[in-house]
């Protein structure tokens, strides 16, 4: 079966979701830095609708960081605004930030213990070895 | 009656009749005794003696009602064969008792059958009742000793009210929570009991353990052993408010019902405690035995029963090993944490990554159950796929966002290549923020783990990711692979089970390679020298399986048609197939955890799950 799918890295929407907080001796592990060696950034449809239902999921915050650590948080402000709902234009730069911009390979951070997990070809590894469990 | 309907009556009371003759040697007549037989309602029909006795006794004296464990059918004996024969007149063939649906079919016995002597005072061996041990004052002395009301232990069961003193007892486990004494302790009103007693030289110390169980009328508890290794060998059981008949059963299948009169303390120990399940059936009358002889049913109150025990330091030692959980520790195929992740390391994550591309040519064909409930999520959700495999449950919805997490590199990238999110993790540390996801999946995945408490932490990692109200929906394999008589697609592909041609694309397995070899019904045991140490049943593919822990075989085809000649690998997955319930109490043990569904779907059992 032949599968005609663009193929998708890590988006910063999945960034935004991801922690070392199960590593042993770390509480919060949140948000990951990121070390960003190839990044793509490709089209995807837009919809205004989804992306403002899912904006109240995000840790703003850390998606302004992650987006501005590897040089894509264009104009995006760094406080979320008010009556986004209707914002279209505002809309559109979330959109592009959360599913447009993807890692494809790379390294997520631990902010606390440093421990780095490797992203290629699109995929971070968050496998823990035994010891880190 | 029309000549159709009596003719089916009459063929319907034959039938019944030379049912008890075979089985009991008693025989029927045309003409009246005073044994009236019902030919199908009895103990095991579901029917109530209390149920059926008010529409007999409007016809005469009804001197006794015989019901024979394990039957369906059963006898009303009145005192004359002409009451009788007025009841036979009016009831043959007729739905009399409310709620339930059946008619009654009746004919004279020349006898009934001699049902043991039913001892209501003698438990099993080991037990002992011990009448009015307080009197009223004090049962009311202790009843107002409760408080339902601030204990933080207190808790609406199903069937019951509980609350704990000195140790939680758990009945999910029939366990003590040794690691969490309650701050609550025995109240000091019980105290003369244990005086009581020591002076009648049944016990030495204080329990540091009690639960108290309220049941109101028509509420019981499920028979239980309490865990060898939970408590002692005594244990005390004290009835308030009501009397009740205790339910005895042993494994060998006798059984005894005790009367535990109100105000009377039952001490169980040796067999009765530790070989003897005890239970209460939930009903709102029971058949106890009348001063004068014979039978009479009494109405329950409210009972509250103060079920004392001895927290056990060490393991147990006694000498009904069949029951006894410390002595089947070291029996148990469950493995240590360290051995657990041996075998998984082996047995499932290079299994699967060596058979990745061959395993997900097989999965394609989305389960409808699954996709039923991922695309019940509306714009903006986010689905966590635990365990995604290829993906095959993703872009079914396209207005949700989807993360999908396997151990697996191979499948991760299979996945990657079908354009969805995925990364690797192991599903016992998910690398997920708390709370936030909208919905979990995670078919297929947990009884891959290798013991008790690793499937609990998947259950908790998928349960600490969703937001309150989150829903996931997991699938394990069940051990049971028929149900309701319908045998799964998993056994129906059986080279011998099919009757048609099958639809593969649909299977849960691949199709079977080389029949031949599949016709072995039984589990052997396997040592695997060669590649690991793990001694554990192997299982023959597409048939029931005999054990809860197996290495499930996959036969690897050639990858390339040049390789024809090429031997079939066959790799060796480990699954944890679950029983019935089994996965709803794994589930319910997270306390947050509400359950919405649970059925069992192509030799799954599945629950949804809500965060609360």
């Amino acid at each position: 079966m032949v599968f005609r799918c663009a193929v998708h890295n890590m988006k910063l929407l999945t960034h935004n979701m991801l922690t070392s907080k199960c590593m042993k001796g770390v509480t919060v592990g949140y948000p990951l830095g990121i070390v960003a060696k190839d990044i793509k950034v490709s089209e995807t449809e837009f919809n205004s609708e989804f992306v403002s239902r899912i904006i109240p999921k995000l840790d703003w915050n850390a998606l302004w960081k992650a987006a501005d650590s590897i040089g894509h948080s264009g104009d995006l402000p760094q406080q979320l605004m008010e009556d986004y709902e209707n914002n279209e234009e505002f809309l559109k730069k979330v959109h592009h930030v959360l599913l447009e911009v993807e890692i494809i390979n790379g390294e997520l951070v631990c902010p606390e213990s440093g421990r780095k997990f490797p992203i290629s070809q699109g995929i971070p590894n968050m496998l823990l070895n035994e010891d880190e469990l | 009656m029309t000549g159709f309907a009596t003719r089916k009556v009459v063929r319907k009371v034959k039938k019944l009749t030379s049912m008890l003759h075979r089985e009991s040697g008693i025989e029927c007549c045309e003409e009246p005794t005073k044994y009236l037989f019902i030919g199908n309602a009895g103990l095991t029909t579901g029917l109530q003696r209390e149920c059926l006795v008010p529409h007999f006794t409007k016809y005469g004296i009804v001197d006794d009602v015989v019901m024979i464990p394990g039957k369906s059918y059963c006898f009303i004996v009145f005192r004359d064969a002409n009451a009788c024969a007025v009841a036979f007149n009016n009831l043959q063939a007729k739905q009399i008792v409310p709620d339930y649906p059946e008619v009654l079919y009746l004919a004279f016995a020349r006898s009934v059958p001699t049902v043991e002597n039913k001892d209501w005072h003698n438990g099993p061996p080991g037990s002992v009742v011990l009448e009015n041990f307080v009197n009223e004052t004090e049962e009311e002395i202790l009843l107002h000793c409760i408080d339902w009301g601030t204990s933080d232990s207190g808790q609406h069961l199903k069937h019951r009210r509980v609350i704990h003193y000195g140790y939680e007892f758990q009945y999910h486990n029939n366990n003590i929570n040794k690691d969490e004494p309650l701050k609550d302790k025995i109240p000091e009103e019980c105290s003369v009991l244990f005086d009581r007693l020591k002076q009648m030289g049944y016990i030495t110390s204080c329990p540091d353990q009690l639960t108290i169980n309220q049941y109101l009328p028509g509420q019981g508890i499920p028979p239980h052993i309490d865990t060898h290794s939970a408590c002692e060998g005594t244990i005390l059981s004290l009835s308030l408010g009501s009397s009740v008949i205790m339910e005895f059963k042993h494994r060998d299948g006798q059984s005894m019902s005790l009367l535990l009169p109100q105000r009377s303390m039952l001490i169980m120990s040796g067999e009765a405690r530790y070989a003897w399940s005890h239970g209460i059936t939930p009903r709102k009358t029971d058949i106890m035995p009348c001063p004068g002889g014979g039978l009479s049913v009494q109405n329950r109150g409210v009972r509250t029963s103060f079920t004392f025990r001895w927290t056990r330091k060490d393991k147990c030692i006694c000498s009904y090993h069949l029951e006894c959980d410390s002595y089947n520790e070291k029996e148990s195929s469950e493995q240590n944490d360290a051995g657990a992740t041996e075998l998984e390391k082996l047995h499932v994550h290079k299994v699967y990554e060596d058979i990745a591309e061959h395993f997900s040519e097989t999965r394609h064909k989305p389960w409808p159950n699954v996709l039923d409930f991922v695309q019940s999520f509306p714009k903006g959700s986010v689905l966590v796929d635990v365990g995604c495999g290829n993906g095959k449950y993703f872009g079914q919805n396209k207005d949700i966002y989807e993360i999908g997490c396997d151990s697996s590199w191979n499948l991760s990238s299979l996945c990657k290549d079908r354009g969805f999110q995925v990364f690797t993790c192991n599903c016992l540390a998910l690398p997920l923020r708390n709370d936030s996801a909208d919905a979990c999946i995670s078919i297929a995945v947990i009884h891959h783990l290798a013991n008790e408490n690793r499937r609990l932490k998947a259950v908790q990692e998928i349960v600490r990711v969703l937001r309150q109200e989150g829903m996931a929906l997991i699938y394990v394999w069940a051990k049971n692979q028929e149900y309701n008589n319908k045998k799964s697609s998993y056994l129906k592909q059986n080279w011998h089970n099919r009757k048609s041609k099958c639809n593969k694309t649909n299977a849960h397995e691949p199709p079977v390679v080389n029949a031949e070899e599949e016709k072995s019904q039984t589990e052997k045991y396997s040592k695997f020298s060669e590649s690991s140490s793990f001694s554990l049943p192997l299982h023959t593919n597409r048939t029931q399986f005999l054990h809860k822990d197996v290495l499930v075989p996959w036969k690897l085809k050639p990858q390339s048609q040049k390789l024809q000649t090429a031997e079939v690998r066959t790799f060796y997955r480990y699954y944890h197939v679950f029983e019935k319930q089994e996965l709803e109490d794994l589930c319910l043990r997270e306390k947050n955890v509400e359950l919405v569904k649970s059925f069992y779907d192509q030799g799954n059992w599945c629950v949804i799950i809500k965060k609360k």
